[in-house]
């Protein structure tokens, strides 16, 4: 699946988009931790499909992932 | 303008600082509504902070675009589900700002100004803690870091 990644996050992996494999919410933030290693020290939230989801869950690899630092609007 | 309830996704960025004429424009479309008789406006300005590594010369903003404008919706009906208001435009900049420029432009109308005053301090407030928005602060003397709303 592709992970769409934003501001200080997308600097930090050098990439705006990552190419995931992970079948659960558990799996994609390791793998996540294991590409972008610096996320350790980061705050971020994980949207799926546009909302923000915090429990685990299952992944179908269809949806739509991004990974959000802090938001800055205004 | 009256899209009272509406569910229609909207395009609330615009590339570039948010400029005096559109705000004015924005302003005069109104006067056919004469059931409307307040006006409210919030205008988001960069300010040139001084950080411990610098002072803040632009702000450069992305945004998750489709995300931020499925929220809006969301916002927006919270807040005519709760006032009473004719209407609300909401517009955000993407790209760099100089410090001293327009990024945020809040913009409520009502027949009576309480609830146009309410309405808008509720998206205002909204739009910075739940639209994925982020702002790189450019700084003057070089170098860059992250904005985070408190």
């Amino acid at each position: 699946m592709e992970v769409l990644l934003f501001g200080s996050i997308a600097e930090k992996a050098g990439a705006s988009i990552l190419r995931v494999e992970a079948g659960s919410m558990e799996q994609l933030r390791t793998e996540l931790l294991m590409r972008i290693p610096e996320l350790k020290e980061m705050r971020y939230a994980i949207a799926v499909d546009k909302q923000v989801v915090h429990a685990d869950r299952e992944l179908k690899g269809t949806e739509e992932i991004a990974v959000l630092p802090p938001f800055a609007g205004g | 303008m009256s899209n009272t309830g509406s569910h229609k996704t909207r395009e609330i960025f615009v590339e570039g600082p948010i400029g005096p004429a559109f705000i004015a424009e924005s302003i005069a479309k109104h006067s056919t509504r004469t059931d409307i008789g307040g006006h409210e406006i919030f205008l988001g300005q960069v300010r040139a902070d001084a950080t411990d590594i610098g002072s803040i010369g632009a702000i450069e903003y992305t945004a998750y675009r489709d995300m931020a404008n499925e929220q809006m919706i969301v916002i927006r009906e919270e807040a005519f589900a709760r006032w009473p208001i004719t209407c609300l435009h909401v517009y955000h900049s993407l790209g760099t700002i100089q410090a001293g420029e327009l990024c945020f432009f809040v913009f409520a109308s009502a027949p009576h100004r309480r609830e146009a005053r309410e309405s808008v301090a509720f998206v205002t407030d909204e739009v910075k803690k739940r639209l994925p928005i982020f702002g790189k602060e450019i700084l003057s003397e070089g170098g860059h870091q992250w904005k985070r709303n408190s």
